[in-house]
């Protein structure tokens, strides 16, 4: 019992390394995507002539520039794909983290029945309650990954389409994370390591 | 910054295709000149690649003045109006700032000028550079001993092109090769370096008083000695006794009409910093690929 309780916390200490790794990522993608709706709010800008002042002498600048800009944000796009799936990589870990745990517990030689699954041995947790968490975890970030994929192609079409209007708003919901509960996930670490902290 | 007063950089002469006549020199003495030349080439390129990157920071920090620069105008410009709240009892609150705001952008106009100048430092370095890539025999004719040079000067001691008569220096490319790769990124800079200085006059209008003697022009000397070392890079016009008009590649320009706004309008000011970031005469993909395939010829990584 007690050996399958210490797997589970150096699972968990394994989950930790994912969200810390999740978070880096994060600051990453918000720079990634501010550079990205810098350049989409300057199209615009770019586009209107009378905004060229004295580069207007020199033929073919206009063009030039806006090719320019139109390939760096292709490249942020890009890179941004790639962060994307760097989040992605992270949530099928948790994921097989959570399946390789329920495999220790229900699968196997060592079948342990409904009780020793509820039974909690001083302070360390129930298996089910570890068991439970790492679920809730890989689906908070799981949601918070699909969210943010959805929002990076939104940034795609209005960088196509050209309209900087949304931007704020689809900037907003990248930075609020709204599906990842920092606190609660706090709360689960504390409980499975309840013991390291008294 | 010593220059060399060869003729300003043509376009290299020979081609590999067309092999020049056959080498004067026995294939012993090329087996000499062979090391020589490639450690002149490793060094040459590996400044070369110090040159780009001295470039990426004088063009950042420029840029961070000039928007320093830009937003401290703009600050100035538009204090008057400002809705200050509790600080407008103040006395004289508005026109202290404007003196600081002022004085901050006498700094940053001082700063970007510097910056500019170290990217025509850098030009300038750049082509000698190209300009040192040839290896040449030395030495007198009554000693046995062969030496080698790599100053064009030295030229004429035996009459050889400096080329080991057009072989690969490494593997594939000769020594004209090397040239023309250096050359296309000479090309690049240079005209960046033109655009940038029309950005620099634009910046240094900003904010001055229209009847102020000083006023700008695109034939205004930036800083001492600036037509001097414009000159060596060959983007000095003797005709029209001013640098070299900005281009965008081949394309044309008309500054005859060329007028500094010293009030432009923030959308404008925006394409200038724009403008200054994008660095739209060098090709980043070309640079790159010419680092890469030189880097991997003289199997070093010079990037």
């Amino acid at each position: 019992m007690e050996s399958i309780v210490k797997k589970f916390q150096s699972k968990f200490r394994k989950v930790r390394e994912e969200i810390n790794r999740w978070d880096e990522l994060q600051s990453y993608l918000i720079s990634q995507f501010r550079n990205a709706s810098h350049i989409v709010d300057r199209l615009q800008l770019l586009q209107n002539s009378n905004n060229h002042g004295v580069l207007n002498c020199v033929s073919g600048m206009r063009d030039a520039l806006l090719e320019k800009q139109i390939e760096s944000l292709r490249n942020i796009l890009v890179s941004m794909r790639k962060t994307l799936e760097e989040f992605h990589c992270i949530v099928l870990s948790l994921d097989k983290i959570h399946r390789d745990s329920r495999q220790l517990v229900k699968g196997g030689s060592s079948q342990l029945n409904k009780k020793q699954l509820q039974q909690q041995v001083g302070m360390k947790p129930s298996l089910n309650y570890c068991l439970d968490s790492l679920m809730f975890i890989h689906e908070i970030y799981n949601s918070e990954y699909l969210l943010k994929s959805s929002l990076i192609s939104a940034l795609s079409e209005m960088a196509l389409k050209n309209s900087a209007s949304d931007l704020g708003a689809l900037q907003q919901l990248l930075f609020d994370q709204p599906n990842v509960q920092t606190e609660e996930v706090q709360f689960v670490f504390d409980m499975i390591f309840a013991e390291e902290l008294s | 910054m010593e220059t060399l007063d060869s003729a300003p950089s043509t376009p290299a002469r020979n081609t590999d295709s067309k092999p020049r006549t056959p080498s004067p020199f026995p294939s012993t003495v090329l087996r000499l000149w062979r090391p020589h030349a490639q450690r002149n080439l490793r060094n040459q390129w590996s400044q070369f690649a110090l040159c780009k990157n001295r470039w990426s920071s004088a063009s950042s920090a420029g840029r961070s003045h000039a928007t320093d620069l830009v937003n401290s105008h703009l600050s100035q410009r538009y204090m008057p109006d400002m809705n200050l709240g509790v600080l407008s009892d103040m006395p004289d609150i508005r026109k202290r700032a404007c003196l600081k705001l002022f004085k901050r952008q006498e700094l940053q106009r001082s700063k970007l000028l510097l910056c500019y100048k170290d990217m025509v430092g850098i030009v300038h370095d750049m082509i000698n550079v190209r300009r040192s890539m040839k290896c040449f025999f030395k030495g007198s004719n009554n000693s046995s001993l062969l030496q080698f040079s790599c100053n064009p000067a030295d030229q004429s001691d035996f009459g050889d092109g400096g080329d080991g008569g057009g072989i690969p220096v490494f593997k594939f490319y000769s020594i004209t090769s090397h040239e023309k790769f250096a050359e296309e990124l000479v090309q690049m800079f240079s005209l960046e370096l033109c655009l940038k200085r029309l950005l620099v006059l634009e910046f240094m209008s900003i904010g001055y008083d229209n009847s102020e003697v000083k006023q700008l022009h695109w034939s205004t000397q930036l800083f001492e000695d600036e037509f001097k070392y414009l000159r060596d890079c060959n983007l000095y016009c003797e005709v029209t006794h001013g640098p070299v008009p900005p281009r965008f590649r081949d394309g044309k320009s008309d500054i005859g009409a060329l007028r500094f706004d010293n009030q432009p309008n923030p959308e404008v000011l925006q394409v200038y910093l724009t403008t200054w970031l994008a660095e739209a005469n060098i090709d980043t993909l070309k640079v790159n690929e010419i680092f890469a395939v030189v880097g991997e010829e003289m199997h070093v990584s010079i990037i």
